[in-house]
């Protein structure tokens, strides 16, 4: 019978393809579907971590170290910085001045200052050993370049993200720092960095062109210290490497932003938002926490500098968007993308 | 009772999950369930983050207020749940079970398959869109679903199931029983065809299946403490009886409700109960005492 032997060869070819494809499947379990060549999924954001002060110890006057114990911490490069959570709420950055080689703890040194946004007075009349503080981070905007020679100029506070670099530079190369301070008793670490040869210490205002007196061309210069000091130090070398914790003049001021796009400048006033802002303009611009937490309201930045004080963005990320529910300008002008 | 969701503006909530005491096999001696349940972590990131995609383009399309700022609130959450089943990956990957060989396509999938084509403004663009739409409603009829079943599978409780593992599930879940409207109600407002429904409801369905399937089979082969680890149909039936998976006949049943040309998400689960977890979920609160400073 013909009808029977045409099932029996479809039966046959289906039982045979089923096989097949079988075998394919165990060959490599994932066919047939390709990949995405570099994955979104499966690398997170830098985390909030929760540490515990472990030690809380007065290093020069009005500094206090702290020192942060977790497990198996995020690696960080000398010049990082931590982002600190503190009690009240208040985010505040200070640099990395331990060992990155310590996957263990944290360390870094906050100065008492009398007229300062709160963060560090907090720091000194709160913080305590026991206390358990979020940070975020590390990230690193003041990273330690390449370079046949280098220059560092500290100012009081500002040593602590230049003393892991002092340590992290290879045998051989050539260096100087210049670290300054209102006095000797009020400069943390001196003793440590009075120990390297190569350093000049000056107390008050320093004669940085004496300093400079003889620098390369090619020596790449870092800076970090009271806004006085890096104006004057980005003066004579416009391409200093900065590391700025008290924000820029325009921040937390009004800034000025222009949606490329759709034509439009606007002026963002003290005391809101880039969306509320935009958001007078363009009433469908997405966005949800209002914290810079969701994400749901980042927007590509054309141009223009700026301060990020979401918890979320990568440090690629921060390169070319911001999130506008909570970051601000820190430069007067701002393009975003929209 | 009570689905009102219009009195809950919906708002993305902060949370803090931490991993480090979470086993490989979070349903204590059942890897089976434990995987099933871990396909979620590889779908929802890349799906999640798609949703957001979507719906950031399809706001200036609607045209009442209330829904816009429910999709906006929306669209917030979503970016929360991706990031939160996000952070479970790394977990995996610590405890020998790599999943980026399967995240890596599922990434592909939403990005380059789903993703936006180049196609030319106007109708094609439209169309491509409402597409998308109608298969995100379709897919959060199955996200409310698997929400309520989460919220009330006490078996979990009973099989020891880690508790940061139930309350990012719960979380989750709560927050789509919560939201279960939105995509619907979206749907309905920008485009509501019912032939649209049906078959975008069927690639959805289709869609789920083969990569829920596959992640199962991927997490069952590649879990290193089982030497021939394997996912069944059965082993699904079986689970789905004992109340630590969903039972095949409710998934089944659920099919023509979507269907149903009266159907609306507001007949399926309780706003109410997801709102009450909502306000006692402990990751929502470690984040809220995070803010305030407290250890």
């Amino acid at each position: 019978m013909p009808r029977l032997r045409t099932v029996a060869a479809v039966a046959g070819a289906a039982l045979l393809a089923k096989r097949a494809l079988r075998r394919r499947i165990q060959a490599s379990p994932l066919w047939p579907m390709p990949a995405l060549a570099e994955p979104t999924s499966g690398r997170p954001r830098s985390r909030a971590l929760r540490l515990t002060v472990a030690s809380y110890q007065p290093v020069a006057e009005g500094v206090v170290q702290l020192r942060l114990t977790g497990r198996d911490l995020p690696r960080w490069e000398p010049g990082a910085h931590l982002d600190l959570v503190l009690p009240s709420g208040l985010v505040r950055q200070y640099s990395l001045c331990g060992d990155p080689a310590d996957r263990t703890s944290y360390t870094v040194a906050t100065r008492l200052v009398g007229d300062g946004r709160g963060g560090s007075r907090e720091v000194h009349e709160q913080v305590r050993e026991g206390v358990e503080l979020e940070v975020r981070g590390p990230r690193n905007r003041f990273p330690l370049v390449a370079a046949s020679s280098y220059v560092f100029v500290a100012g009081g506070i500002g040593i602590t993200p230049i003393l892991p670099m002092l340590r992290a530079l290879p045998e051989g190369v050539e260096w100087r720092l210049l670290y300054c301070g209102r006095t000797r008793s009020a400069m943390p670490f001196l003793e440590e960095v009075e120990r390297l040869d190569r350093v000049t210490v000056m107390e008050g205002r320093p004669d940085l062109d004496a300093f400079f007196a003889n620098t390369s061309d090619g020596a790449a210069v870092y800076c970090c210290g009271p806004e006085g000091l890096m104006a004057a130090v980005a003066e004579r070398y416009p391409r200093v490497h900065l590391e700025r914790f008290t924000p820029g003049a325009a921040t937390g001021g009004a800034f000025e932003v222009e949606l490329r796009r759709s034509g439009r400048t606007l002026t963002v006033p003290a005391d809101s938002s880039v969306l509320a802002a935009v958001r007078e303009e363009l009433p469908n611009t997405a966005y949800s926490c209002e914290q810079g937490f969701c994400g749901t309201c980042q927007q590509r930045v054309l141009e223009g500098e700026v301060e990020h004080r979401d918890e979320l963005l990568t440090d690629a990320e921060r390169a070319g968007s911001m999130l506008i529910c909570v970051s601000r300008a820190r430069s007067e002008r701002l393009v975003l993308d929209m | 009772m009570s689905n009102t969701p219009e009195q809950v503006p919906l708002k993305a909530r902060r949370v803090s999950f931490s991993w480090e005491d979470t086993p490989l096999h979070w349903v204590p001696g059942d890897p089976f369930t434990t995987h099933t349940i871990n396909v979620l972590h590889l779908l929802l990131p890349a799906g999640e983050r798609w949703f957001v995609h979507v719906y950031k383009q399809v706001l200036p399309y609607i045209r009442d207020e209330r829904l816009r700022e429910d999709v906006i609130g929306f669209i917030g959450q979503e970016a929360m749940h991706s990031q939160a089943h996000d952070e479970v990956l790394p977990h995996l990957r610590e405890l020998g079970l790599d999943p980026t060989p399967y995240t890596a396509q599922v990434d592909w999938f939403f990005e380059k398959l789903l993703g936006d084509r180049a196609l030319p403004p106007g109708r094609a663009r439209r169309w491509w869109l409402m597409e998308r739409v109608a298969v995100i409603a379709a897919i959060e009829h199955y996200t409310a679903f698997l929400g309520n079943w989460v919220l009330n599978a006490e078996e979990l409780d009973r099989h020891g199931a880690d508790p940061t593992m139930l309350d990012l599930l719960r979380w989750h879940g709560a927050e789509e029983v919560e939201h279960r409207s939105v995509a619907f109600d979206l749907f309905m407002h920008v485009d509501g065809g019912y032939r649209r429904r049906v078959r975008t409801w069927a690639t959805a369905f289709t869609a789920l299946v083969f990569l829920w399937q596959r992640g199962a089979r991927f997490f069952m082969a590649n879990d290193p403490t089982l030497t021939d680890g394997k996912a069944s149909f059965r082993a699904l039936y079986v689970r789905g009886r004992r109340g630590t998976l969903p039972a095949t006949g409710d998934m089944l049943r659920s099919i023509p409700r979507y269907l149903s040309r009266s159907y609306h998400p507001s007949q399926e689960g309780s706003t109410e109960q997801a709102v009450t977890y909502l306000a006692s979920s402990p990751a929502a609160q470690a984040a809220l005492a995070a803010e305030k400073g407290v250890a």
